[in-house]
């Protein structure tokens, strides 16, 4: 099905287009400063400076560092260290010099986290089975649930400012996992399933008539804006399916059950949701497709820094953790009395 | 079908009867070029004559639905001039002189008369001149206009042999085709969007199929197209570039008269002839015929596999029309077009209705946009001065497009749906209401006059989409944007000509455009002026503004459903556009030649395109904020050289030109080049007919390549944890636009044409050399194999490459006339 995915702009592409003349364009190139960091409140500003590199210079790719580049950064106007931990609201001026390749800076203003105004959730099990672990030193019996989780997370979009999100989940359990060389076998494993990305539609708001037709989808992509509900509150819906507990016979405590998904909404900077976008346009896009085959205008890369690039972003974050602990020990004695 | 069959095989050989055709006018003391004009464009006939024959000559004539060797018998009888119908010309030409005859006057029943009151009787040399359909340039005050005959473009030789009057148009200095292989149209420096297509007078909005590769007009049933581009009439305005108006012919009078045509992509079907004395009809339908082709191989492709992919696509037009004659004064008609493209495809595995376990898949997608115009009119002469058309007329374009996806999975324990439908639509509606007037107050002037009101409604977009798992049913539709618009226009122009060397058309055209409770409003005066020193010498001077209220958005220079027209909402203004143009005019003595050279200047204004990275606004977002407003000059010369008569004829032309934009958010606010800016442009035609039944064509054309934005260099992406499992491994540096100039574009189309009793075949070479030219540069990897300076080996090097388009494609079409 993937073949057909881009049927209709790519399949008529593939037809006129007749062939490849690899060729030398003489153009000139002067290469410059490339500045990119992802500024985190609270979190000391990590950033990386290179420079810029022909296509055809195959080593470019690969070596393209900059020794000689001085940082310097100004937050509200006022020069700090590089050690600065930026705050939220902080207006963030960074500069890097190079004597060889010149100068290259940038600006952002690291958001206000928009807080997590309330999380429902719930989860059922949707199927269950025992099973004998071969790889325990003796028969344990292991029983594995499989769970679904829908969970309703209420956002309140504050007034006076255009917002961007990003939605991040990640999965947590008492599973140290495996050393290597030793087998550990924990009592409790917890298994991430398929989080269903076309179950919120706000996360589909950056794909347009021609991508969508064309079969390009949301997968992957948790950035979204406040267009849609600026200065209102927002419930985002949240689907997990196929989520996999196994829980052992044997050494098993309360405290091993604690397991779950830990979510993180993430307010972002403009250029932040604008890369992420951009890279989605191109990899799932039908226009950076067009672009290639000169059917288009080919999609110039995305940067907020003053060379044309690199990429200068800012975020704050808040968590909320959904601990499955109290679900499934229930799910585990109402078995258990089965 | 067999007895469709039947009845459309009878139907043809009923068919094959008389070929005279019919002829109506009404003429009293007109000059005998504009009579003969009249008689060209219902005919279709050629007239050719020496310069100095018709010098002076007043005609008046009367009849109706006449054949037309009656009507000239009786323009002629009783003169020194003979004719003779050959083919499609009809020679005219001194008859030997037996007696001195002059100032000849002769009435003819009913009321015909011919007067040559400055008929030099001394015998010419049998110098012969053709007159085409449009009078000669040096005779009118128009630059840049041409009237196109249905031979012209099907003389043209076009992709796939398909005639195609958007690709004929392309051989016009000034007019570049913008995308190989598309009937895209670029005027001047304008926009592909900046041309209005009508067809009898009514605007269509889409006017091509697949994509661009072939236009909306059915080329066998065209009886002539006005084209205008420097400076415009009175009566058109609404774009900034162009304005071409093609014209359906009527029903034939007498017999039942037609073509059927089929070549390599499509199948054409047309009929007309007389349904009683006073009421004609005209069938045209043409339909693409890879369906034939593609169901049958599908169906061998998904033969012995697990999933079987749906692929099924055809365009089609449609014409009618019924012309009633009322009276002498009163000619009516109803005409409908519809045109569409339909494409469906998806994939389907063969189980999914039956028993399986795991996953079974049923994909579809449906695609279908095009147009409908229905529309009726009026023609009355209300005086023999005064005449007036009456128009009413619904046009609609319309695209939909679908998408459902079912995943059926079985565990063993029952069976899971999801379901994921999308739509998405966006169509325009017109109401349209006309009144056009044409009034001869004297000999010497022409004055045109008129109005329309039209109410738009445009829905630029509506998506919805609903998606069904297990347990929950999700269904978001974004918001309505349904704009109504009330657009009136009224125009007045004159054509005087004041003396034998001086003539002026001076106009106006006011327009209201009102939308969003705002009223936008657009005053377009038009002049243009022309001097003659000597007979077959004009120097002409023009200026005219036009305005435009609604802006095609497109992401691609194809022509996509996903197209949408927009209005100017909003605190948006219209596109307006200042041109000037001078031109000077030769015409050899007996017109075998011509020349000209036109030069113009254009200022456009408040133009609409997208901003720089409009793609990262969510497509929710108003297309307002998408778009940046800017400015763009154009300016450049026109040269061009025909040879009219005899055998061989054809034209060569060459342009110089500029053309850039400016855009607030667009290239940093800085000027740049535009796509096709094509500085220098040849287009040579040539059309030879070796002999009654044989005619070679070709097309050769060479331009600067057009303009494209290269971004030679890359930067490192940003390692950000955005949980995406994919990243672009490397970003472009972003360059100014249009920074390069791609390979000089060149290419030779050839056709023959060979007649026979019944019809004749058409040949054709697209690309006849097989240079495929460079449309794109891209970044790629070659094969090349080595060891790096690291001592590690690589199998692929980074390379620019060429994106090279369209090789030698040959055709084959044959056209059975009845």
């Amino acid at each position: 099905m993937a073949i057909l995915s881009r049927i209709y702009p790519i399949a008529l592409a593939a037809v006129l287009t007749g062939c490849y003349e690899s060729f030398t364009p003489d153009i000139d190139t002067t290469p410059v400063l490339c500045l990119n960091s992802l500024i985190t409140a609270g979190v000391p500003i990590e950033y990386s400076v290179t420079r810029t590199w022909l296509y055809t210079d195959a080593n470019g790719s690969t070596d393209h560092g900059v020794n000689d580049a001085e940082i310097t950064l100004h937050v509200n106007g006022k020069p700090e260290s590089i050690s600065y931990i930026p705050q939220e609201g902080d207006q963030i001026h960074i500069v890097a010099e190079s004597p060889t390749y010149g100068k290259a800076e940038a600006e952002v203003t690291v958001p206000v986290c928009t807080p997590i105004e309330s999380l429902e959730w719930e989860a059922d099990v949707t199927d269950k089975w025992e099973w004998v672990d071969p790889e325990a030193p003796e028969d344990t019996y292991v029983t594995t649930y499989l769970i679904n989780l829908k969970a309703r997370m209420t956002i309140a979009d504050p007034a006076a400012t255009e917002n961007y999100y990003h939605f991040a989940h990640n999965i947590f359990s008492t599973d140290e996992g495996s050393q290597p060389g030793v087998t550990v076998l924990s009592p409790v494993s917890f298994y991430s399933g398929t989080f269903r990305y076309e179950a919120e539609p706000i996360f589909s708001e950056h794909i347009g008539i021609l991508d969508a037709i064309s079969g390009s989808d949301a997968y992957g992509f948790t950035f979204f804006t406040d267009r849609q509900f600026s200065e209102k509150s927002y419930t985002l819906n949240l689907k997990f399916e196929g989520m996999r507990c196994d829980v052992r016979s044997e050494g098993l405590t309360d405290d091993m059950l604690e397991c779950g998904m830990i979510f993180t909404l993430n307010t972002v900077s403009q250029s932040y949701y604008n890369w992420s976008n951009y890279q989605w346009q191109i990899d799932n896009g039908t226009i950076g497709d067009l672009g290639d085959i000169g059917l288009g205008d080919p999609v110039q890369g995305y940067s907020n820094v003053s060379t044309g690039a690199g990429v200068v972003a800012a975020q704050a974050g808040t968590r909320y953790t959904v601990n499955l602990k109290d679900f499934l020990k229930k799910e585990i004695l109402e078995s258990r009395n089965l | 079908m067999k007895r469709i069959a039947t009845v459309i095989i009878a139907t043809l050989c009923i068919s094959l009867s008389a070929m005279s055709q019919d002829v109506t006018i009404h003429a009293v003391n007109q000059p005998a070029a504009a009579v003969f004009r009249s008689i060209m464009q219902q005919t279709g006939k050629n007239f050719v004559y020496s310069s100095e024959l018709l010098s002076g000559m007043k005609v008046t004539v009367s009849a109706r639905k006449r054949p037309l060797k009656k009507v000239l018998d009786d323009i002629f009888t009783g003169t020194d001039i003979e004719y003779n119908i050959k083919g499609k010309n009809v020679i005219l030409k001194r008859k030997p002189r037996k007696t001195d005859k002059q100032n000849v006057t002769r009435n003819i029943n009913p009321l015909p008369s011919v007067t040559q009151p400055t008929i030099n009787p001394k015998e010419l040399d049998e110098v012969i001149v053709i007159s085409r359909l449009e009078p000669p340039a040096v005779e009118t005050s128009d630059l840049g206009a041409r009237k196109v005959t249905a031979d012209e473009v099907i003389n043209t030789p076009a992709l796939f042999g398909e005639p195609d009057v958007i690709k004929a148009l392309h051989t016009e200095p000034g007019v570049s085709e913008g995308t190989e292989g598309t009937a895209g149209m670029y005027v001047h420096g304008g926009n592909a969007d900046e041309n209005l297509y009508m067809l009898d007078n009514v605007p269509l909005y889409q006017v091509n199929h697949f994509a661009g590769l072939f236009s909306a007009f059915n080329t066998d049933i065209i009886r002539y197209i006005d084209f205008f581009k420097s400076s415009m009439p009175a009566k058109y305005d609404g774009r900034l570039s162009s304005f071409m108006d093609v014209r359906l012919q009527n029903g034939k009078t007498e017999g039942h008269h037609g073509t059927a045509r089929l070549g390599l992509t499509s199948g054409t079907f047309n009929i007309s002839g007389p349904i009683n004395d006073n009421t004609t009809y005209l069938i045209g339908l043409r339909r693409s015929w890879y369906d034939l082709l593609t169901v049958p191989a599908m169906a061998l492709i998904n033969s012995g596999h697990e999933e079987k992919v749906r692929f099924h696509y055809y365009f089609m037009d449609l014409n009618g029309k019924l012309t009633h004659r009322f009276s002498s004064k009163a000619t009516g008609f109803i005409s409908v077009y519809f045109g569409d493209d339909m494409l469906k495809t998806g994939s389907k595995d063969n189980d999914f209705d039956g028993d399986f376990s795991g996953f079974a898949g049923n994909d579809k997608y449906n695609f279908h946009w095009g147009n409908l115009i229905a529309q009726t009119g009026l023609n009355y002469r209300i005086s023999a001065d005064v005449k007036a058309e009456f128009t009413a007329a619904y046009t609609r374009y319309f695209s939909s497009l679908s998408h459902h996806e079912i995943y059926k999975e079985n565990d063993g324990n029952g069976i899971i749906t999801t379901e994921d439908r999308m739509k998405t639509k966006n169509n325009i509606n017109d109401w349209i209401f006309r009144a056009d007037f044409d009034w001869l107050p004297g000999d010497n002037s022409h004055v045109r006059f008129g109005a329309d009101y039209i109410r738009h409604s445009f829905l630029p977009a509506r998506t919805s989409r609903v998606s069904v798992t297990e347990s929950t049913s999700i269904e978001s539709r974004d918001s309505t944007w349904t704009y109504g618009g009330n657009e009136f226009n009224a125009y007045i122009e004159d054509d005087w000509r004041i003396n034998d060397r001086f003539r002026i058309n001076a106009g106006f055209h006011a327009s209201l455009f009102n939308i969003e409770r705002k009223m936008k409003y657009g005053l377009a005066p038009r002049m243009s002026f022309s001097y003659r020193p000597a007979d077959n010498i004009a120097v002409k001077a023009a200026y005219s503004r036009t305005t435009q209220y609604v802006h095609q958005l497109t992401q691609s220079y194809l022509s996509l459903p996903t197209d949408q027209w927009i209005p100017v909402t909003g605190n948006l203004k219209p596109q307006t556009a200042d041109k000037i143009a001078i031109g000077g005019y030769w015409q050899a003595a007996n017109g075998t030649w011509a020349v000209s050279v036109e030069g113009y200047y254009k200022w456009m204004h408040n133009l609409l395109d997208y901003c720089e990275e409009y793609y990262l606004k969510p497509p929710l977002e108003m297309w307002n904020a998408r778009l940046t407003t800017g400015r763009g000059t154009a300016k450049g010369i026109d040269i061009k050289v025909e040879k009219r008569i005899g055998r061989l004829t054809g034209q060569a032309s060459y342009s110089l030109a500029w053309s850039d934009r400016t855009f607030a958010n667009k290239n940093g606010g800085q000027t740049y080049p535009a796509r096709f800016d094509n500085r220098h442009t040849i287009n040579l035609l040539l059309n030879w007919e070796i002999n009654d039944r044989v005619q070679l064509n070709a097309r050769w054309t060479g331009h600067s390549g057009n303009r494209f934005t290269l971004m030679p260099q890359m930067w490192e992406t940003p390692s950000f944890n955005n949980g995406f499992g994919y990243v672009v491994d490397e970003v472009p540096l972003r360059t100014p636009l249009n920074n390069y100039q791609l390979p000089f574009y060149h290419r030779l189309d050839l056709s023959c044409t060979i007649k026979n009793s019944r019809g004749y075949w058409t040949f054709g070479l697209y690309n006849a050399y097989n240079h495929m030219n460079t449309i794109a540069i891209t970044r790629g990897y070659n094969d090349e194999t080595g060891v790096s300076a690291d001592g590690s080996y690589y199998s692929s090097r980074p390379v620019f490459q060429k994106v090279k388009l369209l090789p030698i494609i040959p055709s084959i079409s044959y056209t059975w006339q009845f």
